[in-house]
């Protein structure tokens, strides 16, 4: 295999790992319109809170910025009901947690978007999509 | 005689209203016997429906979630056009956004799992998304010639051998035939509830329409049941954070995270 044929391979499969996330993420209640894009971003953060709540749970964390602050960023998820039957809990992200969120920002580049996923410093992936845990 | 004649006229005018009192009474509000013992007993000869389902959440999205693969209603021409107009209108979403319930059919084909409840004279779905309920009387009622319109219709349903036949008519004109599709106030549905297999359930969906279908739409749709769940509460107006404003544009508000968002005016 060749450098460009294992390049298409790899950003085939990139492609088709968006695909899949962008399908399991696809919300009942909503569209995707104030995405409005199909971009997704890793930002880096300390988890504030877990809003556990219907119909999507929120996910606010502080981000530093340049002037030596932190913005709040939140992440709108799947809904408590959908993570709690794939083995999410109200405290799988705690304050404090160091994460970073793979997400699809706003359109209108306010400081918010759509949790895809989060990784710890460990390496462990939460993901918010996947088959039920329980029968 | 006169006074006599004025006495038979008041009193056969008296019957006519009490007649007529009574039928609207019974139309409205059907006088139910309450359930004997042979009536709990007949419910163990019915298909057991009981427990918790849900259309296996794969891949597929939206309104169609869960349906087989068809080729979409066929429309009168006046409601093609009507759809093309909703269309070509650029909204952004539509006002479950805003987390008003989809009525029927869309509620049938949320992300969400559904329970089913059978007693004597009834079926019961209690349907997570939006916690909304369906009532559907299987005590030989009659649907009413002239309902009104609400999110679910009025159902009645009978049992054909294994398989529940329920019958919807009169549904609001804020629910709609198919996603970005009107419905006319003739809309009925048509729904045959069976177990394929011990935990797998086939809803047959047909909708007939005479103004706004040119033949009858039917769909398939098969969920699983799930005997270890329970229905989680879903209030949708908790910390709904999406919103669509009148002009159809969607957005999503970030004001007071971590507590109730305010909604702009």
């Amino acid at each position: 295999m060749n450098i460009h044929m294992r390049q298409a391979v790899v950003s085939l499969a990139g492609a088709a790992i968006l695909m899949l996330t962008g399908a399991g993420l696809a919300v009942a209640h909503h569209s995707t319109a104030p995405l409005g894009t199909t971009i997704h971003k890793t930002i880096t953060c300390t988890l504030k809170q877990v809003d556990w709540t219907n119909p999507h749970t929120w996910v606010w964390v502080e981000v530093p910025n340049e002037q030596g602050g932190v913005d709040t960023w939140g992440f709108e998820g799947m809904s408590p009901n959908y993570l709690a039957r794939r083995g999410w809990t109200k405290s799988t992200l705690k304050p404090g947690d160091k994460i970073s969120v793979l997400m699809r920002p706003l359109r209108d580049g306010s400081k918010g978007g759509m949790f895809v996923s989060a990784t710890r410093p460990n390496g462990q992936v939460l993901r918010m999509n996947g088959e039920p845990s329980e029968p | 005689m006169r006074s006599r004649r004025n006495i038979l006229l008041r009193f056969g005018l008296v019957v006519l209203a009490s007649a007529a009192i009574a039928s609207v009474a019974v139309a409205q509000n059907p006088t139910r016997r309450a359930p004997a013992a042979a009536d709990w007993a007949a419910l163990a000869k019915l298909p057991d429906f009981t427990g918790v389902w849900e259309v296996p959440l794969g891949g597929a999205a939206g309104a169609s979630r869960g349906l087989a693969p068809n080729s979409g209603p066929s429309l009168t021409p006046e409601y093609a056009a009507k759809r093309d107009a909703l269309r070509a209108s650029g909204r952004e979403d539509n006002e479950t956004a805003n987390c008003l319930p989809p009525g029927m059919p869309g509620i049938m084909g949320q992300p969400y799992p559904m329970e089913f409840l059978v007693t004597p004279g009834k079926v019961t779905i209690v349907i997570e998304a939006y916690t909304q309920v369906r009532h559907i009387y299987t005590d030989d009622r009659s649907l009413p010639e002239d309902p009104d319109p609400r999110f679910h219709g009025t159902s009645v349903g009978r049992w054909d051998g294994d398989t529940l036949v329920v019958e919807t008519v009169g549904f609001s004109p804020l629910t709609q035939l198919d996603r970005g599709v009107p419905h006319s106030d003739k809309m009925r549905i048509l729904e045959r509830f069976r177990l394929t297999e011990p935990d797998t359930m086939s809803i047959e969906t047909t909708i007939i329409d005479p103004e706004a279908l040119t033949a009858p739409y039917k769909t398939n749709r098969i969920l699983k049941r799930h005997r270890n769940w329970a229905i989680a509460e879903y209030i949708c107006e908790e910390n709904n954070r999406n919103f669509v404003d009148q002009s159809g544009k969607a957005g999503v508000i970030l004001n007071n995270p971590g507590g109730y968002p305010q909604k702009k005016d």
